[in-house]
């Protein structure tokens, strides 16, 4: 692990990562008032509706942040380590394109592109490899889960060959 | 990778025997649950009936069906071979959630089973009979908590139903939701809830014991070999059952409907289904066609009614 | 006598070769498929069942007992080994277990898993024989002011188990809650922070969070160190087996995860997890080795482990007492029974008694193939971790999606898979704990639920929460165990200061 050192200087300006979560959960609980507001209170017999424990729960949210604003300034936040993007942007991207292509493309071509992204962000670059593998792979995965213990899994193309 | 190529062309063969053309059927419900039962059901009976060959149940749960209705009549538009299951639940659940999608975006084709409400007590409760019931629930309905199902279901419908016929503000019954009937026969057989109120089905065992008294039953006609009044009977003029059915995709020509329709009426009076109903306990209240969808209508208009008089739609 | 005849008869019966290999059969499909993260034992069973009908009856009781076993001990495999619980169950076991897999004591990780589990399945079996009728008794004095009291002890023991921070541990654990409002509210019917989105209208699922924020962003966490990430994960550190400490350390942890589970289990609104809480939080109070928690003990494994096999067990108390089930799964199980002629109830065990000791005989048959099929499968399993990163982490995302897919196959809710994974990653970076925010999502809406049940059956009475004896003692335990950690915290402090003071001379 690299664990490099923060500057002595850093840790004394507040922590700007800190302050965005104050402030996503201030919005949060801001949702939660406003969705809250709209909710009739048809419960005649017990004074908790359904409107209170959200209430509650945004309240809770509020004085959270109140709290992560003030460790944010007295610099209470451990230190991070460093995080490379573009393997996380890999992973990502085969999520998101398993995702829109499931329905279209079935399942073994899209979870086949996801194994292939994932592979690539942990550094096996060589797609042409490593695709064929994972469309193999997933369609045999199909092939056991979907076709012998019936599970519903989407059929694209290449499912079809075998249906 | 060879050891893959082989294990994918022998698991292939074994796969194979399954096509196309074989019918879906939708269970709108996490699986264990009453529709989950009856699509599951629906899939052995086709199967074993040879009506179809490989029949597929998917799960899509959430929010008394309209989810999976939902996904139903806009994935299966026009293809006769996809079925659902509903029911009752259905039909309320789309009211409370103010679901854009409706029973009219799917081709309803036959009710399926039925099933009586029934209303008891546990065996060491004051209540002796739905004449006590009324009184009590006439001196002060908030005193009388009604263990049921989910909010806007038809335990509660039917909670509201009787309310309205014995002359209380069916806004101001004590209604006391439980996730599904399990937790709630509990919550009775604790005597933590005044009344219960679920499926005949539910209480049965509990009833055949003796820890559970059985006021009265909500069917037109008393459930045979079971000793206790209808609810019309009892002098509160309700009747009302909760009913499951099956209904295909959207966008139907006339001749895959009467297909669709044609398979299910197979379905329903082969030995098969019949022993299905017999070791589930489920009524045989099978209707399809014309006679169905107006019924249907009915229903959904008078559920309606109550749900407004409940407060649980505007 | 008579129960134990019939007990024997039964065992008897299932021990015929031919219902063994049915038994070893159900096991084998059962972890197949109940491995899959996501897919819980219920939608195991539900998968299966049909593929028993063509067996006769006992046969067919036999494997479907198996088939259970195997789906529920399935997730504690991956949990341990992959950091992906496959049911919400096993959430915990992921804490300790993966933990102890990273510092290559996978094998003594899912031996005390297997054992354990097989510990309590036999106790929680024998019990559900003989103490059903006493146990489901004291499991129907609990309404819903038990159960809040109940709720609120489980929170307060689970907030102060998890994490070194105070301030983050309880902002995760209010994300979690803010995320159990979404949906219907179930005592109103109305829809909350759904915006009109039908997907939404029954909340985020346990299992999609659990994946997501633990498999998915553990995924994203260590992609993310790159190149320059930790060394590699060493699959074997000493022995693959059990030493003689493991066991020192685990048997007590198993019975007192039997004696947590099984009643939690029994209990109609009780939840698998609140057992599993309940055991981690125990452990970790009574633990020799506080050091290890959180860095791969060995009774945070086993404890929990054995509490949610046992109240597995304990599900079927009320199931086959009363008629009652309890969980997704006991309801599916309600199904299977009706197939084979049992009907449960309270008149069950009177009209039916060799059915009732026969399904009792193949759970313990099933039990014990279990142990059979996974002990000499460890050794294979721990291997897996000795499959390079980039194809290990590969299929992880591949299994943990198929799961989701398997159980709902919804764009939509692979979104949300997506979504809560980076949310995860998130997380990890800014070293928020992620348990919390699971189990604000699985004990928010139960607890209030119950809460608002209880003021409705009081009329908005709130001296029922207090006034009833249970509620009364699990309150007090509750604030126990919250002031009891604040005291020796202060003396402990008071201690270390001393010293120092000490040392200063």
């Amino acid at each position: 692990m690299s664990q490099e050192p923060l500057i002595k200087a850093e840790q004394r300006r507040p922590d700007w990562a800190a302050l965005v979560i104050a402030a996503i959960l201030i919005a949060i609980a801001g949702v939660i008032f406003f969705d809250a507001a709209r909710l009739r209170e048809v419960t005649g017999y017990s004074p908790v509706g359904p409107a209170t424990v959200p209430h509650w729960i945004a309240i809770g949210l509020v004085l959270l942040a109140i709290w992560t604003i003030i460790a944010a300034f007295r610099g209470d936040f451990p230190e991070r380590e460093k995080q490379e993007i573009k393997p996380v942007v890999w992973v990502i991207g085969g999520l998101a394109a398993q995702m829109l292509l499931l329905n279209t493309a079935g399942f073994s071509i899209a979870t086949g592109i996801l194994f292939a992204a994932t592979a690539a962000g942990f550094g096996k670059r060589k797609i042409w490899f490593s695709l064929p593998i994972g469309i193999v792979l997933c369609l045999v995965v199909w092939l056991i889960f979907a076709g012998l213990l019936q599970l519903s899994l989407p059929a694209g193309p290449l499912e079809r060959l075998f249906q | 990778m060879k050891h893959v190529f082989l294990a994918s062309l022998i698991a292939g063969s074994i796969a194979l025997p399954a096509y196309a053309a074989d019918y879906t059927i939708m269970a709108p419900a996490a699986p264990g649950g009453g529709w989950d039962q009856t699509a599951r059901s629906l899939q052995t009976a086709f199967q074993q009936e040879g009506i179809s060959k490989n029949v597929q149940v998917m799960n899509v749960p959430g929010a008394g069906g309209t989810i999976g209705l939902a996904q139903f009549a806009s994935q299966q538009k026009g293809k006769d071979n996809a079925l659902i299951v509903g029911g009752y639940v259905m039909v309320g659940a789309i009211l409370t959630n103010k679901s854009p999608v409706t029973l009219k975006d799917v081709t309803p084709i036959a009710r399926l089973t039925g099933e009586d409400e029934a209303i008891v007590v546990p065996a060491s409760s004051p209540i002796k009979s739905m004449a006590d019931l009324v009184a009590a629930l006439k001196k002060d309905p908030g005193k009388v908590s009604w263990g049921g199902g989910s909010a806007g279901g038809v335990d509660h419908i039917a909670a509201g139903l009787i309310a309205k016929a014995s002359g209380v503000d069916p806004t101001k019954i004590n209604y006391i939701a439980f996730s599904g009937g399990g937790e709630a026969l509990a919550a009775i057989l604790g005597s933590q809830v005044t009344v219960g109120i679920s499926g005949y089905g539910e209480f049965e065992s509990q009833v055949k014991s003796g820890t559970l008294r059985l006021l009265a039953t909500s069917g037109e006609k008393r459930i045979p070999g079971v000793d206790a009044p209808t609810l019309k009977e009892a002098g509160v003029d309700v009747a009302v059952q909760n009913w499951r059915m099956v209904a295909a995709a959207p966008g139907l020509s006339a001749e895959q409907k009467a297909k669709v329709t044609a398979d299910v009426q197979k379905l329903a009076t082969s030995k098969t289904w019949q022993e299905t109903l017999k070791t589930k306990g489920w009524q045989d209240t099978f209707l399809a066609g014309p006679a169905f969808e107006a019924q249907l209508a009915k229903d959904i208009s008078a559920t309606e009614g109550i749900l407004k008089d409940i407060g649980l739609v505007k | 006598m008579s129960t134990f005849e019939f007990l024997m008869q039964g065992v008897v019966v299932a021990m015929q070769p031919m219902n063994l290999l049915y038994a070893l059969i159900g096991v084998t499909l059962g972890t197949a498929v109940g491995v899959l993260p996501g897919i819980g034992p219920a939608l195991t069973v539900a998968l299966l069942l049909p593929v028993t009908y063509q067996l006769d009856p006992a046969g067919s009781l036999i494997m479907f007992a198996g088939i259970y076993y195997g789906g529920m001990y399935g997730g504690s495999t991956t949990s341990i080994l992959l950091n992906t619980p496959g049911e919400s169950a096993s959430i915990v076991t992921a804490l300790e277990g993966n933990k102890m897999a990273r510092a290559g004591r996978g094998g003594p990780a899912l031996a005390t898993a297997a054992i354990g589990s097989f510990v309590a399945g036999l106790i929680a079996t024998v019990g559900l024989a003989f103490i059903a009728p006493y146990i489901v008794k004291l499991a129907l004095v609990f309404g819903p002011c038990e159960y809040f009291a109940l709720m609120v002890l489980a929170f307060i023991t689970v907030s102060s188990a998890f994490g070194d921070s105070t301030l983050r541990g309880l902002t995760s654990l209010f994300i979690g809650l803010a995320l159990s409002l979404i949906g219907i509210d179930q005592l109103t019917g109305q829809t909350r922070l759904a915006f009109g989105v039908p997907d939404l209208l029954d909340g985020v699922e346990v299992t999609t969070l659990a994946v997501a924020m633990f498999a998915i962003g553990e995924t994203l966490f260590i992609a993310a160190h790159g190149s320059f990430g930790p060394d590699k994960v060493e699959a074997v550190k000493g022995s693959i087996w059990m030493s003689a400490n493991d066991w020192a350390r685990s048997w007590k942890p198993w019975l007192r995860g039997t004696a947590i589970g099984f009643p939690i289990g029994a209990m109609p609104a009780g939840g698998a997890e609140i057992g599993t809480f309940l055991s981690y939080a125990t452990e970790k109070r009574l633990t020799k080795h506080p050091e290890e928690f959180g860095n791969g003990a060995i009774e945070g494994v086993a404890g929990p482990e054995a509490a949610n096999n046992a109240s597995a067990a304990g599900t079927l108390v009320p199931l086959l007492t009363l008629g009652l089930p309890t969980t997704a799964t006991a309801a599916i199980m309600l199904a299977g029974f009706q197939q084979y002629g049992l009907q449960p109830g309270p008149l069950l065990f009177a009209t039916n008694p060799q059915l009732v000791w026969g399904l009792i005989a193949s759970l313990l048959i099933a039990n014990f193939m279990l142990l059979v099929l996974n002990l000499p499968l460890i050794g294979l399993w721990v291997r897996l971790l000795t499959i390079p990163k980039p194809w290990l982490y590969a299929g992880i995302l591949v299994f943990a999606t198929l799961g989701t897919i398997g159980a709902n196959p919804s764009v939509f809710e692979l979104g949300m898979l997506l979504a809560f994974g980076v949310m995860g990653y998130i997380m990890r970076v800014l070293g928020y704990p992620i348990a919390p925010v699971v189990v604000g999502l699985i004990l928010g809406p139960l607890a209030e639920q119950q809460l608002r049940r209880a003021l409705a059956i009081s009329q908005g009475d709130f001296t029922v929460l207090f006034t009833s004896p249970i509620a009364a003692v699990l309150l007090a335990i509750a604030a126990l165990a919250l002031i009891v950690p604040l005291i020796l915290r202060a003396r402990g402090r008071g201690e270390v200061l001393s010293q120092m003071a000490a040392n200063e001379d």
